[in-house]
């Protein structure tokens, strides 16, 4: 850590999504998918269903993050142009999740015209619907946990699911991708939280994003096991 | 109504081994060095730590005998004798027997009549809910005073003897405690009424985590994962060894999150309102290795409730990490050694990695 959270309030807020985040990972350790994962019983054919859900809310995820700039007005042009800067280069990274299902042995086809599961739906509408709210501070706290993600992905997922099936990081390309920039991203978000967060009602309402991207996050990777 | 620490002790049994002198004391598994060792012994940064067996492996002390004695020292600083203590709550990671309770063992070891009896199972944790259980018991005004003594006795696991029972292949995970623990016992006299300089316990409050993590330290498990079978689930005991289910196993890619779910009781007690981080002046961690102290030092420094670094006591160095009774061991020598005036508040912490129990509790320091 070179530069920490400064302002008090951007110190509470930090604390509180710390907590958050906390609780999100003893939520993921709930879901059947990732125990599985945990136990190295994961076969490749779990992976493409993971990755085949998870390209749904992938190529979603642009779409809000870009709206969530729109949204921002003119007292916050500076809070646009760094989202506007993460949106453009995060917005294709559903091609390399593609490549990778392919490479993993999937249809190209089938990735691409599958419905978005219960979850996914859950989250990309809140998200959609925090997005057009005027000035959406509280995005910060879904940023975080989806920042969050990316690095666990990164850091834990990515060799679990190489050593479980076999593979040699060809077809964890999306995931491992994710642990490149962290720092830098984590910095950028730091000082995010610091600009965004500046009153009590600020807060509560970044923490409480938070909570419901991280619960309806859950529920997507839980709906991965359910087909209809 | 309160509850007071009025006396404490230990006992580490035998010399202090150094990292040169381990190797030949525990063993040449299959007549090799470890590779591993360096390695490990570098991050955990112990320097010296003691055994209750010997280079031929005799046991020079039992777990009871060196819980006896800890809680013997204890006695031999404090107000009341034998007879007058009303209770017993003990803990270990694993006793001398597998039944009775260590409790059990204990106080036939002391000669202590009458008690009202404790046994607390589990590893690193379970002194502190063996003390939560002797601190309520007292504050529900059932007892004067307790005896809580935490012991462990876990170098009789790294015999080169048992590694080479289980086969030829030696893996990390079975390894790593190997050159992580040692041997010792620590005691604390718990009473109604201050003594002299004493410490006041405020509260303890520990969260545990084991529904949302896999086991990530055991005795039992055999080290296949997919083979869930206990040690008690083979025909014979011999072929539990012989699959390896005795070994003592970490598994080090959960570890981590030790880190993280430490920091993360840290800062719910905060927002309790039952830490103020600016008014802690003594921590007091069982942290099982140094490196372990630096990220939960970031960590909490990143998230802007740092305690700084002179606060921070630990003998973990000197004294090896002894599981469930380092905690004792070290607030015994922070007091007996350390300065702290009447009004200073201590915060101490066993974050565990058997299933992810933390454990917390402030105490003051009172002058009766």
């Amino acid at each position: 850590m070179t530069e920490p959270v400064l302002s008090p309030q951007g110190q509470q807020c930090l604390q509180a999504l710390m907590r958050v985040w906390f609780e999100f990972e003893r939520q993921l350790g709930r879901v059947p998918l990732l125990q599985r994962l945990d136990r190295g019983q994961f076969s490749k054919a779990d992976y493409c269903q993971l990755l085949l859900n998870w390209r749904q809310q992938v190529i979603e995820g642009s779409r809000w993050i870009s709206r969530c700039a729109s949204s921002f007005d003119r007292d916050y042009s500076d809070v646009r142009s760094v989202i506007i800067g993460h949106a453009r280069e995060e917005h294709r990274d559903y091609e390399m999740l593609e490549q990778d299902y392919v490479a993993a042995g999937g249809t190209l086809a089938d990735i691409q015209t599958a419905a978005r599961n219960i979850g996914t739906e859950a989250l990309h509408g809140f998200l959609m619907y925090r997005a057009s709210q005027s000035n959406p501070v509280d995005l910060v706290g879904a940023m975080w946990i989806i920042e969050g993600l990316g690095q666990k992905m990164a850091s834990d997922w990515a060799e679990q699911i190489d050593k479980a099936t076999g593979g040699d990081g060809s077809f964890t390309r999306f995931m491992r991708y994710h642990g490149a920039n962290d720092d830098d991203h984590l910095q950028k978000l730091y000082q995010l939280l610091d600009r965004l967060c500046q009153s009590p009602a600020q807060l509560a309402a970044i923490v409480r994003t938070a909570r419901v991207t991280a619960r309806l996050y859950c529920l997507q990777l839980e709906e991965v096991d359910n087909e209809y | 109504m309160s509850v007071f620490i009025t006396s404490s002790g230990h006992f580490l049994p035998g010399p202090p081994i150094s990292n040169d002198q381990m190797e030949p004391l525990l063993g040449l598994v299959h007549g090799k060095p470890s590779r591993l060792k360096r390695r490990i012994l570098q991050s955990n940064g112990i320097k010296t730590r003691h055994y209750a067996i010997d280079a031929n492996h005799n046991t020079t002390i039992s777990n009871a005998g060196m819980a006896a004695k800890a809680a013997e020292h204890c006695l031999s600083t404090s107000f009341l004798g034998k007879r007058q203590i009303k209770m017993l709550s003990a803990a270990t990671s694993q006793g001398d027997v597998v039944l009775p309770g260590f409790g059990s063992m204990l106080q036939a070891e002391l000669g202590l009549r009458d008690i009202e009896l404790h046994s607390s199972h589990g590893i690193c944790s379970s002194s502190m809910m063996a003390l939560k259980a002797a601190y309520t018991n007292l504050l529900a005004g059932e007892q004067p005073n307790a005896l809580v003594v935490a012991s462990e006795l876990t170098s009789r696991l790294f015999k080169a003897s048992r590694y080479e029972a289980a086969g030829s292949a030696l893996d990390f995970n079975a390894e790593f405690l190997r050159w992580m623990l040692s041997d010792g016992a620590g005691a604390l006299l718990l009473e109604n009424q201050p003594r002299d300089k004493c410490f006041r316990v405020d509260w303890i409050r520990s969260f545990s985590h084991a529904d949302a993590y896999p086991v990530c330290m055991s005795v039992g498990y055999p080290g296949n994962n997919s083979d869930s079978r206990s040690w008690q689930d083979y025909a014979t005991y011999a072929e539990a060894e012989a699959a390896g289910a005795l070994l003592i196993r970490q598994d080090v890619r959960l570890l981590e999150n030790i880190v993280k779910l430490g920091v993360d009781g840290y800062l719910r007690l905060i927002s309790e309102g039952r830490v103020q981080p600016a008014k802690v002046d003594h921590v007091l961690c069982h942290y099982s290795s140094h490196y372990f102290r630096g990220k939960i030092f970031d960590m909490m420094q990143r998230a802007g409730v740092g305690i700084a670094e002179h606060k921070w006591y630990s003998n973990l160095y000197q004294r090896g990490n002894t599981g469930c009774a380092s905690i004792f061991i070290m607030l015994d020598e922070f007091r007996r050694s350390q300065p702290h005036q009447a009004g200073d508040t201590i915060l101490c912490m066993v974050p565990e990695s058997g299933r992810f129990n933390n454990a917390y509790m402030q105490l003051t320091v009172v002058e009766a």
